[in-house]
Order: structure tokens, then sequence, then C-alpha cells
């Protein structure tokens, strides 16, 4: 059962974590609302936009501050031989009150964007990129130079390259897009109106065409179109699914076996005239038990396993609701391992014992 | 017959009962109109060659089967006219049991064993604590109380789980081959227990065993052959010390 919830509660950080970062520029960043071309499924797809909607947030009272976000796709040739790879180049506003990935980087870190041609990777990406602090490399043929690096920005697709707005359209080199923003993200006054000033934004017209999103609404349609409409996102929920079904099987197989190896025991608790009810209910309780047991066992070893995953930059994430989710999951699956346990009682006739 | 079932002091009564098991097409009849009355505070052993029907006979006397046809009377009550929740219930406040394996829950110590069916009763705590040590004490296992079964000897095991049926105070305790699976030594203070029980409880002991040596201690000895009752023997006159179980020894 420790076991079982182990495997579980693993997996499910695992599958946080994974397709956690497909948000990482969402929940990165203290941006509230977001606006991208219309239909955008995931933060990947963005389309550029008319710059002139930035003059549209800022008409509206609610929001404080407006940013564009340049999102570009790149091939990285390391310092190092290490061939073509191709990355995200994230184009931010350097500046410390920037609001993309202002929960990730640094302010210092941040702000050393703003020299020419400077970029920032995820630490554990070091060595696929070939490079480290302080080298050069080029995106799309230009020169660029590592000036730090930062953890938490690995993502599922590909690696994150982040680089000022300035550097990311240099890069881009598609003269037609000019200072086409791919994003723009606004802070408001008020975090809770984020839904309302979505919907109100969204009835104008005259900006041609986009959409604008809550910032937690954006997020989590990227999560779910990695999730359930591409192929790794299918695996991974299968393989969940496979855990969960294994764990299932372990659990109820072992219980109904601890149950089934005491049959005589209980049928003879039975001849003395305990009733089948309260046979019945002893071994719920014991199912419930060693679910209670397997599951504070597992919490510690998860725990141990996080900081490890933590350690190695493996994205892992494990919040609240997704614990007690598990929790509770693993509690039924006790229960009902308990009710199928129940069912090795069927031989517990005290009849059987006179031979 | 059934009014004056009550007021005798024949605990056990079967009247022309039959039983038979099918198995694929072959219909067995293990028990054939058997008829027989079994007398308070004695210990009777039934005995026979195996498969001639006793130990299903002491099934059907202790309401764990039923009947195809007669009628079961315990202490007065009518067993067939019991449902399943009912008998439980009869066999919770009247009778004790102890098998051939000991049937211990492994994971138990020796206290814990012979506490665990006292839940049931309803007693308190403390109660149930008192009880469970004075019948381990009785069966001279109270030094030994705190040990789980893979730490006892087959003997000690059994003398636990005759504490476990003791301690529930039973008026009618059932034993199917308690002596088989012991030495000889064993075996004896096995055997005393089970008499001392009838002795000093006025118990109604009644003994499926295939074990010479339990015959001379027993009061009565059935011998069983083919679902009937080939011989029916009293060995001893019962000396009576429980008042209620008071009775004229009945000969057959």
């Amino acid at each position: 059962m420790g076991f079982t919830g182990l495997l579980q509660l693993l997996q499910v950080a695992l599958v946080l974590g994974i397709f956690g970062s497909v948000g990482v520029y969402i929940t990165g960043s203290t941006a509230d609302i977001w606006v991208a071309y219309p239909g955008t499924q995931s933060i990947d797809q963005g389309r550029p936009i008319n710059p002139d909607i930035e003059m549209l947030l800022h008409m509206d009272n609610e929001v404080s501050q407006v940013e564009p976000f340049v999102w570009i796709d790149g091939d990285w040739r390391g310092a190092r031989d290490t061939g073509g790879v191709s990355v995200f180049v994230s184009g931010i506003d350097p500046r410390q009150q920037g609001l993309i990935f202002a929960k990730t980087l640094p302010a210092k870190l941040r702000v050393r964007l703003a020299e020419p041609d400077a970029v920032i990777v995820d630490r554990a990406d070091l060595d696929k990129l070939g490079v480290g602090i302080g080298s050069h490399a080029t995106i799309n043929g230009h020169r660029v130079v590592v000036v730090g690096v930062g953890s938490g920005l690995r993502a599922l697709g590909g690696v994150n390259v982040i680089a000022s707005l300035t550097t990311a359209r240099r890069l881009g080199g598609t003269p037609n897009d000019g200072d086409r923003p791919t994003y723009l993200v606004a802070r408001l006054h008020h975090p809770a109106q984020a839904a309302v000033v979505a919907g109100r934004l969204n009835g104008r017209n005259g900006f041609g065409p986009y959409q604008v999103w809550t910032a937690d609404d954006f997020a989590r349609q990227s999560v779910m179109y990695w999730m359930f409409n591409t192929g790794a996102g299918a695996g991974v929920l299968f393989l969940a699914g496979i855990v969960f079904l294994v764990g299932a099987v372990i659990t109820s197989q072992t219980l109904a076996a601890a149950v089934f190896s005491s049959v005589r025991e209980y049928a003879t608790l039975n001849a003395l005239g305990v009733g089948m009810r309260a046979l019945r209910s002893v071994v719920l309780e014991q199912a419930l038990w060693v679910g209670a047991l397997g599951l504070s066992g597992a919490s510690i070893l998860s725990g141990l396993m996080l900081v490890l995953a933590q350690s190695q930059d493996v994205p892992m994430v494990l919040n609240v609701s997704a614990s007690i989710a598990c929790l509770l999951l693993m509690m039924t699956l006790a229960v009902f391992s308990g009710l199928a346990a129940m069912r090795s009682l069927r031989h517990a006739d005290p009849a059987t014992l006179l031979r | 017959m059934t009014a004056d079932i009550s007021s005798t002091v024949q605990t056990l009564v079967a009247e022309a009962v039959s039983k038979s098991f099918v198995s694929g097409r072959i219909t067995t009849r293990v028990l054939d109109a058997l008829s027989l009355r079994i007398d308070a505070g004695e210990l009777t052993l039934i005995s026979g060659p195996s498969g001639c029907g006793k130990s299903t006979l002491l099934s059907v006397l202790s309401g764990l089967q039923r009947v195809d046809a007669g009628r079961v009377w315990a202490l007065g009550e009518e067993l067939g006219q019991l449902d399943a929740r009912a008998l439980e219930r009869f066999r919770l406040l009247h009778t004790g049991f102890v098998f051939q394996g000991f049937n211990l829950f492994p994971a138990l110590t020796a206290l814990e064993q012979v506490e665990l069916p006292l839940h049931y009763l309803g007693l308190s705590p403390m109660q149930t604590r008192a009880r469970a040590v004075q019948a381990l004490d009785e069966v001279d296992m109270g030094k030994r109380s705190k040990l789980r079964p893979i730490e006892l000897s087959g003997g000690e095991k059994q003398r636990v789980a005759i504490a476990r049926a003791l301690a529930k105070a039973p008026t009618l305790l059932f034993a199917d081959e308690p002596t088989s699976s012991l030495d000889s030594v064993s075996g004896q203070v096995v055997i005393d227990l089970l008499h001392r029980i009838a002795r000093q409880h006025g118990t109604t002991v009644l003994c499926v065993s295939h074990d010479a040596r339990l015959v001379d201690h027993a009061d009565r000895v059935l011998t069983m052959e083919d679902g009937r009752i080939l011989s029916d023997r009293c060995t001893v006159v019962v000396p009576v010390r429980n008042p209620q179980m008071k009775h004229i020894q009945d000969l057959a």
C-alpha cells in the first residue's frame, strides 16, 4: 500500500511537473491577463498580434502595466559541437519591474538581459546547449552570449532561452513582423478583477484579431492542450492510468491474500458467535489502517524523492490540492480493496473447520 | 415434545435428524434419522471411523449447519427456528469451540486471542481483560499470555484456544479432534482440561475424536457408523456441582 501510494504521488507530481512546465511562462509571471491571437490553444502556438492593442489595454482603468512578450522559434548552435538545438526564445522586458518571468528570474539577473545579445538559459540545459556562463553561441545565425543561468525555466517541447525584447526581435529576423508582439500581458490594479476585465476587453473590436484570457485560464488551457491533445500528454496520462491500475491490483490482492490467509481464524470467530457483519467491518477497518499507514510512509518517501528530483532539475511539482486528491484516491482504493477482500470472508464458513 | 424440552436437563437434543451432502450426482447420507440426548455437565465423546458423520453431528448440534430433516434443540431453543443472525447470537452467548487446527491469529498475543471474541459480548474493557486473564490462568497459560502463536508449542496453542472458548463462559463446549495434532503429554493435558471444565463449570462438553486416550476420560462414549449411533455407553455417574444442571443420569 505504501509502495502504491508512493507510485501514485510521484506519478502525479511528475505529470504536474511535466505539464506545469508548459505554462511556466504564465505561472512564472506576475501578469493578470494575457492577450493573444484568437483561438490560441497553447502558449507555444501564439501568432503575432497588432501592437496597437497595447493602447486598448492602457485605456482600461483597471490596467496598471502592459508589457509585450515575443516568442520566437530558434535554431541554436553552441560553442561546443552540439549540432542544431531547437530552442524557444522568449523576448521579455528586461527592466526590473517586468512582468514576464518575474517569479522565476531574480531581478539582478533580469537586468543583465539589457546588455546587447545577452541570453539566459536554464541551469539544467547548459550541457545540452554546449555552453557555460559567458560562452558565446548563435541563434538563427545571430551571435548571443550567455550572461547567466536560471532554474525552473525548462520547457516540455524544447529549450527555453530568455532574451530581451530587442535581442529577441533581432533574432527573429522576420522584418514583416516588425515589432509585432506574440503576446501582450497586463497587470491589473485588482487581480481579482481579471475575469471581468478580460470579458470587457474581449467585447471590443477595431484593433484586429485578438483574444484576452486571464492568466489562470490561459495557463490551464495550455496545460490541458498538452495533456489531452498531444502524443506526449496521452502517453503520460496512459502511464498514470496504468500506475493507478497496478497499484489498485497490488493493494487489493495483498489485502485479499492477508484476509484469506486468516480465513480459518475468521471462521473460528464466527463459530464463537462473532457475526459476519462484525467480521466484515473488521476487514474494512484493517484495510483503512493499512491504507493510512501506507500513505504516511508514502508521504515521507515522496517528500524525499521530490527533494532529490528538484536537486536534479527533474520537473516535479506537488501542490496541496493534488496531494489531497492523491490521498483521497488512495483511501478510496483502500476501501475498495477492503470490499474486495471481504469476498474472501465468504470462505469463512465455520462448518468447514469441522473435518 | 417441545414443551417439556426446556424443563429437562438435557442441554442438547436431536430428534430424527438427517443430513446429506451432494457432490455432483452422488448424494451421500451423512446423518441417518439420528436421535440423541446429551446431559448437562458431562463430557460426551463421539467416536467412530472417519466419514461416519461425527463431525457433521457436531456441526448440526452446535448450530453451524442446518439439518435436512428432523429437529435439534439446544438449551431448549429449536435451532431450526432461528435465522442466521439469531444463530450467531445464540453461539455468541452459549457456545465455545475448540478445533483440531488451533486457528489462532498469527499477529495476536495469547491474551489478545482470548479477548477478541469477548469484545462482542458487550463487556467493559476491564471485564474483558479480567475474564481473559482468568481463562488463561485456568489453562495454566497465564505466564505465557504475552506470547504469539509462533512462540508457543502445539499443546500451548490448543490451551490458548480452549481459553478463548472458555472465557465466554459457555454452557455448551464443542471440541473437534482437540488432541489429534498433539503429542501424548500435551494431549493428556487437553483431555484433563476438558474434563475439568465439564465438572467445575457444569458445561456440556461434546467432543468428537477417534483418539483412544479420550475414551477413558469421557463420561459417556457414543460410537457412530454410517450416520447412526452404534453404541452408547456411560462410564461414570456424574457428580453435579451446578445446581441448575442437577439431573438424574439418564442411561440409554
